[in-house]
């Protein structure tokens, strides 16, 4: 602790002060509280039923009561050892009693910022604010917990500090007013597609499975019956979970970027400046398709690191809707490119020979600023890349595509699995790499070239 | 299947163009100069085979001797089978490998089975790795690997001298940083 730091007794952050280098601020005190409850529900969950029925109701409240209180006393300890400042260009967070750690997050390598509020949050006022930055195997800076106001205040300031800096998107490419409006996801659109997913669809089966077993074997069992409802849960999990993870989306752009609002229980402010748009995929489900829905799914680096694939998976762009709003959406994201206008061709006829059924569907092309390819047989997914986007690119050739003349070119991306354009003609496939790199060469120039004299400035001591 | 008509040279620089007709691995033979790895890669591939294989042939071997049984000479002669087998695979895809430094990005290409081309902007290099293992030392040798922001980049030449690691090494950041930062 240094002296700059709160006294213990006035320890709520004070509101956004101005200037650099301000001075360092705790946060919220009902913080360690939200994190003790939090926990408690890890708590019951790892205890499990089978605790319950084996040591009486009793014990377990005691056992789960002593717990809570040693993980809000260690929360309380982590509070009292936690702050957080802007220094500059930075933003330096303290924590650690013991082990003692000050991260500083340089703010031109933001990615994108959310303001979380889970249930508990929300009833007490406060929000979680998480940084994105690349490389870190988690999100690198969750302040948590500040009020709302601080929290938006804070974000402000700190897309302020790291907009100024970013280098590129002209300003002729932004709209004049901010915070114009996109578009709005109507909540039963969002349930219906929902339950038009194999998950959905099945569960009366495995309702009336369950049932003609317990029917059946006859043991009614209290946890019997906890435990299948636990599983059917967990089954029902990932639908279930989209549905209160995208209720009342909305999504607008301003001066900032794109601002997406979304969630039930826990709800969240997501902005992603333009230029931290990595891809956008387009994804047609089977299920969806009589209503012609289709979503559209943001790729932003540092959501997605190795090993963590599964965290982010909300479609954070169109959860659900038809293919005019698709278009108006992606137009927005990707200013000038045009969904419905992509020049994509298909791979040559022998291509059939390794993707049998998939070939008509198979495509790919270049337009002015993206390369987009087209894939998948029953979940169909054009996946779309901005040229400065780019950070490598692959042309991978198998054993039979070798023996057809065919391969696969790939454009990997700093988030997501990047644009594969699938079993092209050799000699195309070779003209398409070449084609990539220059192309993804001239839009970095044209991005960061005017700005070449400031990258030293820019450069971190 | 493919001629690898190009000799592999010791990392030193080779200057000849490629000429001929454009082999899969060799797009754009007029103006990528191809560099191989050093053929010493082979030994130290061997030696990893021979390794395993060693492994496999006193377990084999072993069962052999005790039962007695047919099944294990069936086993014996299967594991040899496979050892030359992938010897004869291994100096070829030694040979395989190569790289090119163009002016704005690297190129690396490599396998036989299925045949990978990677090319990489110095530009988007975040780090880059230079290691060497106790047979690759053995032999004089170290691997370089560009990374970028991307998992799926795949830029990693292994089998070049330690002077040629380390220019190359040099080269290669110095480049990085002229180039764009951010993503």
């Amino acid at each position: 602790m240094n002296a700059e730091s709160g006294v213990p007794g006035s320890p709520s952050a004070p509101g956004p002060t101005a200037g650099t280098g301000s001075p360092r601020h705790r946060l919220h005190p009902l913080s360690p509280f939200l994190h003790g409850a939090k926990s408690l529900f890890v708590i019951v969950a790892a205890l499990s039923w089978q605790t319950l029925g084996r040591v009486g109701v009793g014990w377990f409240i005691v056992v789960v009561l002593i717990l809570t209180l040693a993980a809000i006393t260690l929360s309380v300890v982590s509070w009292l050892n936690t702050g957080y400042q802007v220094i500059g260009r930075e933003l330096r967070i303290h924590e650690g009693l013991l082990w003692r750690r000050t991260r500083a997050i340089p703010l031109e390598r933001l990615q994108a910022v959310e303001v979380v509020r889970p249930a508990l949050a929300q009833l007490t006022g406060l929000a979680e604010l998480r940084l994105e930055v690349v490389g870190g195997g988690k999100t690198e800076a969750p302040l948590a917990y500040l009020t709302v106001d601080d929290a938006i205040a804070l974000r402000e300031r700190l897309l302020g500090l790291a907009g100024s800096l970013t280098p590129g998107e002209p300003a002729a490419a932004r709209t004049p007013l901010p915070g114009q409006h996109i578009h709005a996801v109507p909540n039963q659109e969002l349930l219906i597609s929902q339950l038009l997913t194999p998950q959905a669809l099945l569960l009366p089966i495995a309702v009336a499975f369950v049932l003609t077993q317990f029917l059946s074997e006859g043991s009614w069992s209290f946890i019997a019956v906890a435990s299948t409802l636990t599983a059917m849960a967990g089954v029902l999990f990932q639908p279930l979970r989209r549905v209160l993870d995208d209720w009342n989306f909305r999504l607008a752009r301003d001066d900032a970027g794109l601002r997406v609002w979304r969630g039930l229980l826990e709800t969240r402010t997501q902005t992603v400046p333009l230029n931290r748009v990595q891809a956008v995929t387009a994804i047609w489900p089977l299920l969806w398709r009589p209503k012609s829905w289709l979503r559209l799914r943001l790729a932003v680096a540092g959501y997605t690191g190795p090993g963590q694939e599964v965290r982010e998976q909300a479609d954070r762009l169109l959860p659900v809707g038809d293919p005019t709003t698709a278009r108006r959406i992606l137009f927005e994201a990707l200013p000038g490119v045009d969904l419905a206008a992509l020049p994509l061709t298909p791979p040559p006829r022998r291509a059939r020979w390794v993707a049998p059924l998939a070939q008509p569907v198979l495509g790919a092309g270049l337009s002015d600023r993206v390369f987009a390819a087209r894939q998948g047989l029953l979940t169909r997914q054009l996946a779309v890349v901005p040229y400065a986007r780019i950070q490598s690119v692959r042309v991978v050739q198998g054993p039979l595509q070798r023996r057809l003349r065919l391969a696969t070119v790939h454009a990997d991306t700093a988030a997501g699995s990047g644009v594969a354009a699938h079993d092209r003609d050799l000699g195309e496939a070779w003209g398409l790499a070449a084609e990539l790199a220059a192309r993804a060469r001239a839009a970095r120039a044209s991005e960061y070239g005017s700005d070449r004299a400031g990258g030293a400035r820019r450069e971190r001591p | 299947m493919i001629a690898y008509r190009r000799g592999v040279n010791d990392g030193m620089p080779s200057a000849e163009p490629t000429a001929g007709p454009t082999s899969p691995l060799e797009p754009w033979p007029e103006t990528v100069d191809w560099r191989g790895v050093s053929p010493d890669l082979i030994w130290v591939e061997l030696l990893h085979l021979a390794g395993g294989l060693a492994v496999a042939l006193i377990a084999v071997s072993t069962g052999w001797a005790l039962t007695g049984h047919w099944t294990f000479g069936v086993g014996f002669g299967a594991v040899v089978a496979f050892g030359l087998w992938r010897a004869t695979v291994v100096v070829r895809a030694v040979r395989a490998w190569g790289y090119a430094e163009r002016d704005k990005d690297l190129l690396v290409r490599h396998g036989l089975l299925v045949r990978r081309l990677s090319i990489v902007p110095y530009a988007r290099m975040q780090f880059v790795d230079v290691t060497a293992g106790p047979l690759e030392r053995a032999f004089s040798l170290a691997t370089v690997q560009l990374h970028t922001a991307a998992a799926a980049t795949d830029a990693k030449i292994p089998g070049l001298r330690p002077n040629e690691a380390s220019r190359l090494r040099d080269r290669l950041t110095a480049l990085g940083e002229v180039g764009a930062e951010g993503l």
